[in-house]
């Protein structure tokens, strides 16, 4: 082999060795939490629930199954240090490490009224500037998701119609029902919590399954446990924290478990009082309950929910009929993590007897549901920060044309694309920037080969 | 006195055999300037006669563009391209390895199939360009990943026409046959996650794109390096050319 050739050699191995190294450290450098701008990606983009459904004709039921390593039985909690309680949990960017937040299942429920929402399930409700969205400031005021209808400007949360519109949307069916669980928050007490999404995620009209125990003219709780009952007045922060205390051991607040608090009483730092005291509901928002209390075995969450078919209350919630579909989208909190670090489905379709991704199985009046039938196997996702306003912007989001001819986002786009869409959107600006550069330092790679090998190849006769 | 003579007439016959090669480049030139002319009308005429889609639309999209033109035709351009420049590795895969009058005579279609190849690439990336707008489609993982990778095939059977036009039999001079097909089978894998990315984009997802997620990358991530990466490759561009220049003022 002559000198040139030699040569040339050296370069096609340098290019391919360039390329590979390339492809082995691809995509590394940007994508990282930047706590400041609000960003924790999780360690699992995509997850799974499996769901079951049965009615009887008056009641209906939904069965969730979803993994978890570790259950989380507590939400927010009052630690009492140095002669002050002090709040801790209920809220963290990403996973709570001290597993201060609790676990939740929510579902919405749609008959059709809600344009788009079969189409493109939670997605439709993420205007712009929800609180935890990186650049959102922070506010007393929960900036909560929203149906684009409820706003003159879709795209800005500040834009709500007048009352009157709203309250013609509600009787036109424009809203969302919103079943929750929580394991800290309601399951203790076997419920459930029934809401709503309209121009904001809130709870029916009635009493909520909980209230705040905290008594803001003393700076103390309300409640402390019933030594009587618990065995001591309140837990241990270091085995609430370690997951020491479980479902056998007194660790909620209510009728049955609390009394008054005593500020007499010789209080130890690290003593820990839950926040919230649960307490029955009423009204429209106790439509949702539980047939028993949910437990967590062998690393899943089996929770039950059921409500009325016909609550009574149209204005709060879509009422089931026999051989009705409707359509369902499905979020689960996992890993101690609360807000917008929750895994999302797309819409699925629900029909009562009817051909549906997910068929309710009817039974016979008064009965329990044995739950026979096979799971529904539905994948869900990390979704990141993407708005409804950026996904119908034809500058940003290529297939807004596609949304417009109401394409459904399961044609175009897995579950699995959707989460790294997600994060991916979380770092837009520098990604777009170092793909540019990508693509120069690439381009100039291959001018690079290309004028290396017109000078190094040589023509036979230049050899003689 | 005789010997002058001939010296002269060789000197003329030279001079013809400059003008015969001059105008049969033009000639190739014209001819292939033409097709792509052709091309280039042929896709936009019918882009534009297609007119908008659907109907009945009712949701308000944000910022829509003044002018774009359907994917079908980008689509539908796109297999001039990667039909010629596979062609052209086929020729090459061919000539690589047989010395035989079939194979020596595909060699010689090489690098005009490389070339209208490279042409009608040309026209395909820019009727991919005109489908979303720049904004949009650098927002898109997909999107992203699929320019990068049409612009390094195109960039690269642009090299790789350049070479077979210059050098023609001589890339398969003894070693260098194995340069040619080092480089071709790059071309060619390129071709083909372009074409498997395209395939993704339109929402037709191959196994192709599958088995990249085997090796190391899920399209849908964007395909960037860390910037100590950027410079190695930038360092590597510059030290191709030296390393050219280099080996070129070495004796052959």
């Amino acid at each position: 082999m002559n000198k040139r050739t030699k040569y040339l050699a050296a370069s096609t191995a340098l290019f391919s060795g360039l390329l590979v190294l390339g492809w082995v450290t691809h995509g590394t450098g940007i994508v990282k939490d930047d706590p400041e701008r609000n960003i924790v990606i999780p360690d699992e983009l995509t997850s799974e629930l499996q769901v079951k459904a049965s009615f009887d004709g008056e009641k209906i039921w939904f069965r969730y199954r979803w993994p978890v390593d570790r259950p989380s039985l507590f939400n927010d909690v009052l630690v009492y240090q140095d002669g002050a309680w002090e709040k801790r949990g209920g809220e963290a960017l990403g996973p709570d490490p001290d597993f201060l937040v609790e676990d939740r299942v929510a579902m919405m429920i749609d008959d059709g009224s809600v344009p788009l929402f079969g189409r493109y399930g939670g997605y439709i409700t993420i205007g712009d500037g929800l609180t935890t969205f990186t650049g959102t400031p922070e506010t007393d005021e929960e900036r909560t998701k929203y149906l684009p209808s409820t706003r003159t400007d879709p795209n800005d949360f500040d834009t709500v119609k007048p009352e009157s519109d709203l309250e013609t949307l509600r009787a036109a069916g424009q809203f969302i029902d919103l079943w929750q669980w929580r394991s800290s928050r309601s399951n203790p007490i076997g419920l459930g919590d029934d809401g709503f999404v309209a121009e904001e995620r809130g709870g029916d009209a009635g009493t909520g399954p909980y209230t705040t125990n905290w008594d803001s003219a003393t700076s103390q709780p309300k409640y402390m446990f019933d030594p009587a009952v618990a065995g001591s007045t309140a837990l241990s922060i270091d085995e609430v924290i370690a997951g020491d205390v479980g479902f056998n051991d007194t660790y909620y607040l209510s009728a049955e478990t609390a009394v008054a608090f005593d500020p007499t009483y010789a209080w130890q730092n690290g003593d820990t009082i839950p926040r919230r005291y649960l307490r029955p509901t009423d009204g429209s928002r106790g439509d949702v309950v539980q047939p028993k209390k949910a437990r967590w075995r062998n690393g899943f969450w089996d929770v039950t929910l059921e409500r009325d078919m016909d609550t009574g209350n149209p204005l709060d919630d879509k009422i089931f009929r026999d051989g009705g579909n409707y359509d369902l989208a499905f979020s689960v909190f996992r890993n101690a993590s609360t807000m917008r670090w929750h895994y999302v489905t797309l819409p699925v379709s629900l029909g009562l007897e009817q051909p549906a991704q997910l068929v309710a199985e009817r039974i016979e009046p008064g009965a329990e549901p044995d739950w026979t039938q096979p799971w529904t196997e539905i994948k869900t996702f990390y979704p990141g920060q993407i708005t409804w306003g950026q996904l119908t912007d034809a500058r940003v989001h290529p297939g807004a044309g596609r949304i417009a001819a109401r394409v459904p986002v399961a044609v175009r786009h897995s579950e699995e694309q959707l989460a790294l869409y997600g994060v991916q959107m979380e770092f837009a600006e520098e990604i777009r920037a170092q793909w540019i550069w990508t693509l120069i330092a690439s381009l100039s790679l291959i001018v690079g080969l290309g004028i290396n090998i017109n000078l190094l190849m040589r023509r036979r006769e230049e050899v003689k | 006195m005789t010997a002058r003579i001939k010296t002269q007439t060789l000197q003329m016959s030279a001079g013809k055999d400059d003008q015969m090669k001059r105008s049969r480049f033009l000639q190739q030139g014209r001819k292939i300037g033409l097709a792509a002319a052709a091309l280039t009308l042929f896709a936009a005429g019918a882009a534009l006669a297609h007119g908008e889609e659907g109907g009945g639309v009712a949701l308000v999209v944000q910022g829509e563009a003044a002018f774009s033109l359907s994917p079908v035709y980008h689509i539908l351009v796109a297999h001039f391209p990667v039909a010629l420049w596979v062609t052209a590795y086929l020729f090459i895969l061919i000539r690589t390895f047989s010395d035989s009058e079939f194979a020596v005579r595909l060699q010689k279609a090489i690098w005009p199939v490389a070339a209208l190849g490279t042409v009608a690439g040309f026209v395909t990336y820019g009727l991919g360009l005109t489908i979303y707008q720049w904004s949009a489609i650098t927002e898109s993982p997909l999107g992203r990943n699929h320019i990068m990778l049409a612009t390094w095939t195109l960039s690269y059977w642009t090299v790789m026409s350049v070479l077979g036009y210059r050098f023609r039999r001589h890339m398969f001079d003894g070693a260098q046959r194995w340069v040619t097909f080092a480089l071709a089978t790059i071309g060619a894998l390129v071709i083909t996650i372009t074409g498997t990315l395209g395939g993704s984009l339109g929402g037709t997802p191959s196994l192709v794109t599958k088995s990249l997620n085997w090796i190391g990358w899920n399209v849908y991530n964007t395909f960037y390096l860390p910037t100590w990466m950027l410079v190695v490759f930038f360092a590597g561009a510059a030290l191709l050319i030296v390393i050219g220049v280099i080996g070129s003022k070495r004796r052959v």
